[in-house]
């Protein structure tokens, strides 16, 4: 997927324009945020309950066909609302199944990357030197080969299993944070407030967690929404390739991959999983859209 | 016994009347949706009317046309692609070698052979003495005439150290090639072999000239010359106008891959390609309910199999084996997985497509969890790792099925997903329980030679008895037919009640053309009719 | 200026080294290497180690990444293993496709998603940007192998309007080199704008909150006019550096848009490298790939500090 962070390595950055402390404002949410807090709550919900709640499980080969339509019936078995995958499974319950798998396994990944990539960038930005230069070289290796070429290379050395695949997309999407956070680092460290508490004598550590990470979490987490996407996807196109999640187990990335072939005679069994993505990706990023322009966008919205 | 006998029919299974009607509709330019819904509607399945209105159109089909230009897309390609005959193992290789190259002999569709660059061939009593006289007509692309030192040197490729041929075990047995004169070769065998013309007959044993080493441009006598190849990208050839035999049909072909299934399954309904190989089973309802298009069908003894290795836990426990061999759906798998392109399996490699060598009185293996749940306690197993890789379309979901069944007896089937490439290498009779395929082969014989003798390197569950190395000898010297058949009937009960192997399908060779196109083959040891098609296809609409 | 252009690439070349020997190391730990890919089922272990004598994979993993380290200084890219055609002879073809796809890809795309992202930026929050927004997101949420194969099925199998696949060669008409690349175009283009339409706005709404726009905004300063004149011109740093990173990935990442319509170019080459564990082949991408995302990165940089006064003079 494509595979970008904000900021280049010099001096300039969105950022650098942040007024020096960030003014602390209640979350207010549009119609379109609240409509995105609506559908991320029901799939957060269905990654809970999903499972016990399914009518079938998500392993289960019963139904009389591949590819059966909507409401369709299995004799004895049951009905099937989003009918049947290409090897005769309830699409419905592994929408279910699936939801705890993608969203576990998106979520666990891009908050990894968040934290090795916040973690490095900011010690390169604070140490500098030639730490700043090894960390900043490795990870333009890394940002320069195409993550689905480094997804493959972890997953066929190590094998595919979900440590294996949270660890691979958090290694490949710590990349782009690494810059995001490297460059807001340099720029917050050279602030008059940074300046401030360095006279005051207070300690790196100090300095870090108390003046550095909250002056850059509100522009990190406006990356967020994007970077979530990308892990969703990354993971779906490894199944591309032959990789990704291990069968039986759903995930909805891999159930598009698998079902693609109804498409060409009118099953809508890739659909389903489609829209489930969507619906869940496009909630999340509403939602950032409204933390953002909150916490960002305040002067902006005024003018409209 | 079970419905073993599953080969699709063709034309000549049908009534006279029934035939009349199909090639009176056919002839009258019905098309193939309305002939096969007449079919349908008479009570044949999809697959069996597709095939029926296949071989009646072939049947029809008058004398070849000569001219236009085909497009063929493989599964797979890459910088791997290569025209070096003993390298070859994909079916893209395959087929450029068919149009590149010829063999010695050529393997009819029934399997027996026939003279290719070799004019006549025979042997001595014994059958340990092989005589390839060649045809003097016979001249390279570069104008030199092909005569028995190419020969000796093409095959001198698969013996020795240095030999990187995938195919030196195939021929092992041959002690030594001699020039006889000019045009005559003789190959001297270690022990008497009767099967050497058609091991021959594989696509390694293609002929190349003199004293190659550079295939980047290599140099055939086959029916194409070669204008443009790039690996994994796509080779073109134009029609050799020199060639010794009549000439194939077309004036070009294009042949490359499209990886992924699904576009090339839309390349070849839109049009864009005329002929494709491995047609995943569950577009056949697609490419049939399109005009212009069908299946290419090719009922066939490869196999997919599961491999408990008998050298190590849990595979090393009969009882275990057992209990895999009982939790298979065989019926489900062909109906389901398959989608009818395919025979069960009975846990042994020769099926009907053998067949006087299949044994028919061999009691088919059921599906029954009460048997496999006796066995698995017996063997005190509850848990076991399956690597699995899609070695061919469906080997994935056959694993998925028997996982839900080895549930039901309480075995808890570990499915590791891996990628194919280098599965053969890595996991392959390594893991404890792995999954195998196998295209078919020529006979009976090669097939258990080469993958349940005790001494066969690709014994895929290292199961050695010497029973069946004492039996392989006999059979090729038997020549009695009632006592063949009891050595093969022997062979196919102790592999099917003792070996590691579970067999729960054969799989038919899937492939799909244009209508347009004719002139393909059934061989059944590969796709499109053993790769045979680029000499002999040919447009119907030139 | 000059000074840090030349000590960025220099830093370039470091990252190129790196890049080396990452793909050197990740290509030699996986399982098999090119003798049991090639040989696949058939192997044994006689004809394995004729063929890794044949091809020079009996040395030690140090000797050869000397050694292509040693031909790569000289020019030369070697020859694949598996197959035994020259690298270059092998990235040739591929390169120039994959140039040439990317090329109309960036003509296209690049104007229309920073002209999309300007408008989204102007009027955030209503129903222009709300539209934007949704219909970013939607095109960015679907896997690309998703739209590649729907996209087919309707133009090429239902509607014979276009070619499945898109096999080009150079003695092709415009006309008709277009209708081969027009799915892959309108997929790529559709991946790639989305992400740069959203990057623009955001980058230009940052800056809209600096104090200096502010003080615009309250000496009255008409609304389009503080963004095409002053917020853009501060916020192109970053929205180059987005375009640079996704043009890098129009020639590096575009695996499953060359598969789908079997066009042959460099990001599926690398791919299949890997699956042959052809090391000289993956090397020679990797080095490729990494030289387009220097040379990209250096160039946004330029741009960025080009287009603000304030950079072109750092204190």
């Amino acid at each position: 997927m494509t595979d970008t962070s904000a900021n280049p390595d010099t001096e300039t950055s969105i950022y650098d324009e942040l007024p020096d402390a960030p003014p602390k404002q209640k979350l207010r949410l549009s119609w379109m945020g609240k409509l995105g807090v609506t559908v991320v709550g029901f799939w957060l919900l269905m990654a809970l309950l999903g499972p016990y709640i399914a009518p079938f499980h998500e392993a289960d080969i019963i139904a009389d066909d591949s590819f059966m339509p909507a409401f369709s019936q299995t004799e004895g078995e049951g009905k099937h609302w989003l009918g049947t995958d290409y090897i005769e499974r309830d699409l419905m319950s592994r929408i279910m199944w699936g939801a705890r798998t993608t969203i576990g396994i998106s979520f666990s990944a891009t908050l990894l990357a968040y934290f090795i990539g916040v973690t490095l960038g900011i010690a390169a930005a604070v140490a500098g030197g030639w730490i700043d230069m090894a960390f900043s070289r490795v990870n333009d290796a890394v940002l320069s080969l195409p993550s689905i070429m480094l997804g493959l290379l972890i997953v066929v050395a190590l094998g595919t299993s979900i440590p294996i695949l949270i660890g691979t997309a958090a290694v490949i999407y710590a990349a782009s944070v690494f810059r995001i956070a490297r460059a807001l680092g340099q720029d917050i460290m050279v602030m008059d407030f940074v300046e401030a508490a360095r006279a005051r004598g207070e300690g790196l550590w100090w300095i870090i967690t108390r003046e550095v990470l909250p002056n850059a979490a509100m522009p990190l987490a406006t990356d967020f929404g994007l970077r979530l996407v990308f892990v969703v996807l990354f993971i779906s196109s490894l199944s591309f390739l032959g990789l990704g999640i291990q069968p039986p187990m759903a995930d909805w990335g891999s159930m598009v991959r698998q079902n693609l072939d109804g498409l060409g005679y009118g099953s809508y069994a890739a659909v389903w999983p489609a829209l489930a993505i969507a619906s869940f990706t496009i909630s999340i990023n509403l939602i950032v859209d409204d933390i953002s322009a909150t916490s960002g966008g305040s002067l902006a919205r005024k003018m409209i | 016994m079970t419905d073993f006998n599953k080969n699709l029919p063709t034309i000549a299974n049908l009534s006279a009347m029934d035939r009349e009607t199909v090639k009176t509709g056919i002839s009258r330019g019905a098309t193939r949706r309305e002939v096969m819904g007449w079919l349908v509607a008479g009570g044949a399945t999809i697959a069996a009317a597709g095939s029926i209105v296949a071989t009646a159109t072939s049947a029809l089909a008058a004398t070849p046309k000569k001219g236009g230009k085909l497009k063929f897309a493989s599964d797979l390609h890459g910088p791997s692609d290569t025209f070096d005959p003993g390298l070859n193992t994909s079916t893209i290789d395959y087929t450029r070698g068919r149009s590149h190259y010829n063999g010695l002999v050529q393997i009819n569709d029934d399997l027996t052979t026939r003279g290719e660059l070799a004019e006549e061939y025979s042997s001595n009593a014994d059958n340990s003495e092989w005589t390839f006289k060649l045809r003097q007509d016979v001249k390279f692309h570069d104008g030199t005439p092909m005569t028995a030192d190419d020969v000796i040197y093409s095959m001198s490729r698969h013996y020795g150290e240095e030999s990187t041929s995938t195919a030196k075990t195939l021929v092992a047995d041959v002690e030594e090639w001699v020039k006889v004169d000019n045009y005559t070769v003789r190959a001297k065998m270690a022990g008497p072999n009767g099967d050497l013309p058609v091991i021959l007959g594989t696509p390694q044993f293609k002929i190349i000239k003199d004293g190659t080493t550079d295939f980047q441009n290599p140099v055939g006598t086959g029916p194409f010359k070669l204008a443009e190849f790039q690996p994994g990208v796509r080779s073109i050839h134009v029609r050799n106008e020199d060639y010794w035999r009549d000439g194939p049909n077309v004036d070009e072909i294009e042949i490359f891959a499209i990886t992924d299934k699904v576009a090339r399954t839309s390349a070849l309904l839109s049009g864009d390609i005329d002929l494709m190989q491995a047609l995943d089973p569950k577009a056949i309802g697609q490419v049939e309910s399109t005009d212009g298009v069908g299946i290419w069908s090719v009922d066939s003894g490869a196999y997919f199999g599961i491999c408990c290795m008998t050298n190590q836990a849990p595979g090393n426990n009969p009882d275990f084996v057992k209990a895999m061999q009982y939790i298979q759906r065989r019926e489900k798998i062909v109906k389901s997985i398959l989608k009818g392109q395919g025979t069960v399996g009975n846990d042994q490699p020769i099926n009907v497509a053998y067949g006087v060598d299949h044994c028919a009185e061999l009691p088919q293996r059921e599906h029954d969890l009460d048997k496999a749940k006796f066995h698995l306690q017996k063997s005190g197993v509850t848990a076991a790792e399956l690597h699995v890789a899609e070695v061919a379309p469906g080997m994935t979901d056959i694993c998925l099925l028997a996982q839900r069944e080895a549930q039901k007896i309480g075995l808890d089937l570990q499915i590791k997903k891996v990628p194919n490439d280098g599965y053969w290498g890595a996991v392959w009779m390594k893991t404890p329980v792995n999954v195998v395929t196998w295209n078919m082969r020529p006979t009976a014989n090669s097939m258990i030679n080469l993958a349940f003798a005790p001494d066969a390197p690709w014994n895929d569950t290292l199961w050695a008895d010497e029973r069946i190395g004492k039996w392989l000898m006999e059979s090729r010297a038997a020549t009695d037919p009632a006592l063949r058949h009891e050595i093969y009937c022997s062979m196919q009960a102790l592999i099917n009640e003792e070996s590691g192997m579970v067999i729960p399908a054969h799989r038919n060779y899937l492939d799909a053309k244009s209508d347009k196109v004719e002139g393909i083959g059934r061989m059944p040891l590969g796709s499109l009719g053993g790769y045979e098609w680029p000499e002999f296809a040919w447009r119907t609409d030139v | 200026m000059r000074r840090m252009v030349i000590q960025r690439i220099l830093i370039g070349f470091a990252t190129l080294w790196v890049v080396s020997v990452l793909v050197f190391i990740g290509t030699s730990i996986l399982p098999g290497d090119v003798a049991e890919i090639v040989l696949g089922q058939t192997a044994t272990p006689e004809t394995l180690a004729a063929y890794r004598a044949e091809r020079g994979l009996d040395q030690t993993l140090v000797m050869q990444y000397v050694a292509w380290v040693g031909d790569m200084m000289s020019g030369d890219l070697g020859t694949s293993k598996a197959g035994g055609a020259s690298i270059s002879s092998l990235i040739s073809g591929r390169l120039a496709n994959t140039m040439f796809l990317a090329a109309i890809v960036a003509v296209i795309s690049v104007p229309l998603s920073v002209m999309l992202g300007l408008l989204a930026a102007m009027y955030p929050g209503t129903w222009v940007d709300r539209t934007l927004t949704f219909g970013t997101l939607s095109l960015i949420s679907v896997p690309e192998f998703f739209i590649a194969t729907f996209m087919v099925l309707i133009l090429a199998v239902k509607l014979h309007w276009l070619p499945a696949i898109a096999h080009i060669s150079p003695d092709d008409s415009f006309l008709k080199m277009m209708r081969g690349l027009a799915m892959p175009l309108i997929t790529l283009i559709i991946v790639v704008s989305a992400q740069m339409i959203r990057m623009t706005r955001a980058g230009i709404l940052n800056v809209m909150n600096s104090p200096y726009i502010e003080m615009a905004i309250l000496k009255g300063v008409p609304r389009g006019r503080i963004i095409l004149r002053h917020a853009f011109y501060n916020a192109i740093g970053p929205i180059v550096n987005v375009i640079a990173l996704n043009l890098a990935y129009l020639v590096s990442g575009v695996v499953i848009v060359e598969t789908i319509f079997a066009y042959p170019g460099l990001a599926k080459l690398m791919i299949d490298g890997v699956q042959t564990r052809d090391l000289p082949l993956v090397q020679a991408c990797g080095m490729i790939f990494c030289g387009t995302y220097v040379v990209l990165i250096i160039l946004a940089d330029v741009a960025a500090i080009m287009s603000n006064p304030r950079l072109r003079n750092p204190k």
